[in-house]
């Protein structure tokens, strides 16, 4: 979302996320929206022609928030260390603490997975990539910087989307073990800059 | 055979799966029934239900973990005689992605019904992940006694790192080209095992 959004529609996409964390994206009408928001259905009509266009523009806001937020958490990194592991805990956290990305999670995966396997899991992580470059980019040519960040959006993804016995994707201190041991290394080698970049 | 000898059961079940699977393939996920894996089979609704209890989502389930066990033993068998670990996995991605690229009945599902096989999926990769990561453990020990892994490295903890990173890969080739060699060589010696093992140019 642009600045600009006129603090009407802001307050129409507060509400979108408060409906959908309260009764999911398949349930929630145009009408609840307006009756959360307490605006008329008309004032609706006026910024979102349909519920598809409410939803793509939450959605826009939400990834582009989730964005400001990491980069905010990995800007005062003094290493690559650093910045990969803020990215993965806060990114971890983030994500499991949405409200209505969890309830989707939970009870419509239907609606969730599809964007999380094959071609639009593709998509889905060429964006994270770009999303989070920047964090990375005072450490690595921005290339590289982008591939590790590809990388690191896997990582979290898999531990998120299926836990792990032995490590807590939340923790800072059991990340950083596994970004410094088994992440970082093959990028931090001078031959990796001579690398062939996807 | 002849006789009031008691059928195998793992035998049935594989018969069953068997079944399952053209039937899925004819009709799709969502429209299969028992009915038609009874008339598949050949198999009675009642041994059906003795099988499979929780009756078609049971046996749903089942097929499709039946299924990605078939796609892994067959990319064990592929990677099985590699020299090292590093050839290991880059044949291992490379034959992973074309055969998952090829599996029509997947591709078809894909299309026409993703949201039904997608929470199948997700149930079975909790059970995949340990399967390639014990498969990979005694390549790492090979590695390992070859002097090629890095100090201090954690087998099972490498072993889960490459196994998340097979799988997120197999499921999503993102940014990367998965059918070219030089792409997956440095994929491979970077990202799966920068870490693990010993660079041939590290100082």
């Amino acid at each position: 979302m642009h600045r600009e959004t006129p603090p009407q529609a802001v307050r129409l996409l507060d509400a979108a996320l408060t409906c959908i964390g309260r009764v999911g994206l398949a349930k929630t009408t145009l009408d609840d929206v307006a009756r959360e928001a307490r605006c008329a259905r008309a004032t609706v009509y006026r910024y979102f022609p349909g519920k598809q266009q409410l939803i793509g523009a939450l959605v826009e806001r939400e990834v582009a928030n989730f964005g400001q937020h990491l980069l905010a958490a990995a800007a005062g990194a003094e290493s690559l260390g650093d910045a990969v592991t803020a990215i993965i805990t806060t990114g971890a956290d983030a994500l499991v603490g949405h409200p209505a990305l969890t309830f989707v999670a939970a009870f419509e995966p239907e609606l969730l997975l599809p964007h999380l396997a094959f071609e639009r899991e593709s998509a889905v992580l060429c964006a994270a990539a770009e999303l989070v470059a920047p964090a990375f980019a005072p450490f690595l040519p921005i290339d590289h910087a982008t591939r590790l960040a590809e990388w690191v959006a896997r990582i979290t993804l898999s531990y998120l989307c299926c836990p792990s016995d032995h490590l807590d994707v939340h923790d800072v201190a059991q990340v950083r073990a596994l970004v410094d041991d088994f992440v970082l290394p093959g990028f931090l080698r001078p031959a990796a800059l001579e690398g062939i970049t996807p | 055979m002849s006789g009031v000898a008691q059928a195998d059961p793992l035998t049935q079940r594989d018969r069953l799966f068997a079944a399952t699977y053209r039937c899925v393939e004819r009709f799709g996920l969502g429209k299969t029934t028992i009915e038609d894996v009874v008339k598949e089979s050949g198999v009675s609704r009642a041994t059906v239900y003795r099988q499979f209890p929780g009756g078609r989502d049971e046996l749903m389930l089942e097929t499709v973990g039946w299924e990605l066990s078939n796609y892994f033993t067959r990319l064990a068998d592929h990677v099985r005689d590699a020299p090292d670990l590093a050839e290991l996995l880059r044949s291992g991605l490379w034959f992973a992605h074309r055969s998952i690229g090829e599996h029509a009945l997947l591709r078809k599902i894909m299309d026409t019904e993703p949201e039904r096989l997608l929470p199948l999926l997700t149930t079975e990769s909790a059970r995949t992940l340990p399967f390639i990561a014990d498969f990979l453990l005694p390549y790492l020990r090979r590695e390992a006694d070859a002097g090629r892994l890095r100090p201090g490295i954690d087998l099972a903890g490498a072993a889960e790192y490459l196994a998340r990173s097979i799988l997120s890969l197999i499921g999503a080739p993102g940014r990367w080209d998965l059918e070219d060699p030089d792409q997956v060589g440095d994929l491979v010696a970077t990202e799966l095992l920068g870490g693990i093992c010993v660079q041939r140019n590290d100082p």
